[in-house]
């Protein structure tokens, strides 16, 4: 089943489209992740699925259900961007007044077991006004999952955490895929997205120039495969001929007497560099392969 | 829908507001209809008033400053969580028009309450507990909240509102008094649209009031509706 599904939905403020006629498909189970620069308009898209702001044009489904629809809100759980928490409450009211509003009431226990999920176990019973900026953005997270939702949407959810509570919550929303739950998230750590996401848009300027899972985008932006060998010094009759095969098999060409590193397009060509060498009776030590990183890919647009 | 409004309910008794407003008609209350028999022997009364001096202390203060008081209370109650952000947790958990009517029932019920304890504190002094003037209050107060409500979703920034509420708490009672006496034919049609006018006749009329709480409402839901947070 489709978790979300959205259909030419565009986001106009006066004449300038914010959100140009996306449509996107995120399948259920995954964890989705959501790229773009600041001003691409990453959480306005959000916003609307969420019913924060409303469409201009276009349409969406939610688990399978046209939006925007009051009877999806108890499945979805959200962490806007730029939310400020109910300072009077504690982190437990916090909870429970919000989970009340998804129509599920929880027992305090369930709060606790959320609560230490993220890591706030001691300040269940602390006032927001006192947290600090993680553990805003950790009850953030909090009450986005307290009410048991299938689909989860999370704006940033890592952003000005520690390295430490990055990594908890990199396993938390790990975990919560594993429960079988949705998890669409926006960041602007691409090594985060990179290793929990399986499935990634990258959006710009409104529209999505590329979608799709690691390895897709790795094959689109396959050119970019590094080859580093380190190996004996070639034999002087044998290296003008290697080299010049190696000049027409990639492009990039690095070499000293014990390194040579190349960049190509295809990985079948990997095997074909190793075969060159050794024809040549060159021992090989080591090969490294350098997939493109999604920073890498992310620049490149 | 109940819990927004248990949450306002509970937060209004909490403010320093509040309590001074609920201090003053408590206090209102008690002396007015203690020493109300002094002023029945100090002016000539009808029969009619005479039956409803208990209660003259309590009208006047709900009548002139009752505005004011519900203007000072809930002016912020929708655009404070637009401002704060908080209206985003909100509006991705309940619908728009539980939000809305959420924050009405808490206030209005927060009213209620205080108007039915002054009421219960004078029916000690006067031995009775007239429901139709307490039907009467209870329709200006809805009239009241509703325009606190309207107010608070069409003006976005709480300072501003904050201002409005205390001119238009001021300018209400005065307005409507004089629009709802008025001969002036350019301006008396205005008396229709004032909760005034159907609390000068001792009868059934009061009961518009409620209504047009309700196009209030109305008109508030559906701006609501189209606000973007």
């Amino acid at each position: 089943m489709k978790a979300i599904e959205t259909r030419f939905l565009n986001k106009t403020y006066g004449s300038t489209p914010v959100v140009d006629g996306i449509n996107l498909i995120v399948e259920e189970g995954e964890i989705f992740g959501f790229l773009g620069r600041n001003g691409a308009g990453k959480s306005t898209f959000i916003n609307m699925l969420t019913g924060i702001t409303l469409p201009t044009s276009g349409s969406f489904s939610l688990l399978g259900v046209d939006g925007p629809s009051e009877r999806i809100k108890k499945h979805i759980g959200v962490m806007p961007d730029y939310s400020t928490l109910f300072n009077s409450m504690s982190a437990m009211k916090h909870l429970k007044f919000l989970s009340s509003l998804s129509g599920r009431s929880v027992s305090v226990a369930e709060c606790q077991h959320v609560l230490k999920l993220v890591g706030l176990e001691e300040a269940g019973k602390k006032k927001v006004s006192k947290f600090s900026f993680g553990m805003k953005k950790k009850l953030g997270i909090a009450q986005a999952i307290i009410h048991d939702p299938s689909l989860i949407f999370l704006d940033e959810p890592t952003s000005g955490l520690d390295a430490e509570s990055a990594l908890h919550i990199h396993k938390l929303i790990v975990s919560l895929q594993q429960q079988g739950k949705t998890v669409f998230m926006t960041s602007h750590n691409l090594d985060e997205v990179e290793k929990i996401c399986s499935t990634i848009a990258i959006m710009k300027d409104g529209g999505i120039i590329k979608s799709g899972t690691m390895d897709e985008l790795r094959s689109y932006y396959r050119s970019a495969i590094t080859v580093q060998l380190k190996h004996d010094p070639i034999p002087a009759g044998e290296a003008q001929k290697l080299y010049a095969w190696l000049e027409t098999a990639g492009t990039e060409l690095q070499k000293t007497p014990a390194f040579t590193t190349i960049t190509v397009g295809s990985e079948l060509k990997i095997a074909e560099i190793i075969r060159a060498f050794t024809n040549c009776h060159v021992n090989i030590f080591r090969v490294e392969v350098n997939e493109p990183s999604l920073e890498e890919m992310f620049l490149a647009e | 829908m109940i819990a927004i409004g248990k949450r306002e309910f509970i937060s209004m008794f909490k403010s320093i507001k509040s309590i001074i407003i609920i201090a003053i008609l408590l206090i209102t209350s008690y002396y007015s209809a203690k020493y109300s028999e002094i002023l029945a022997t100090a002016i000539a009364l009808t029969e009619k008033e005479m039956a409803n001096i208990h209660t003259v202390g309590l009208l006047f203060v709900l009548m002139f400053f009752g505005q004011l008081f519900v203007m000072g209370l809930s002016h912020d109650s929708i655009n404070k969580e637009s401002h704060e952000r908080t209206m985003r947790f909100l509006v991705t958990r309940t619908s728009r028009l539980r939000i809305l009517f959420g924050k009405f029932a808490g206030a209005w019920f927060f009213w209620f309450a205080s108007i039915l304890v002054s009421f219960l504190l004078i029916s000690i002094f006067s031995l009775k507990f007239d429901f139709f003037i307490f039907s009467q209050v209870i329709a200006l107060s809805t009239f009241q909240i509703s325009l606190a409500i309207l107010m608070s979703v069409v003006v976005p920034k709480p300072s501003i509102t904050m201002f409005l509420g205390i001119l238009i708490g001021l300018l209400a009672p005065i307005l409507g008094a004089w629009i709802a006496l008025t001969d002036n034919t350019w301006i008396s049609w205005l008396k229709f649209a004032s909760p005034y006018y159907y609390l000068v006749e001792d009868n059934y009329l009061f009961l518009i009031i409620f209504c047009l709480a309700g196009l209030m409402l109305a008109a508030a839901a559906t701006i609501f509706n189209r606000r973007e947070f």
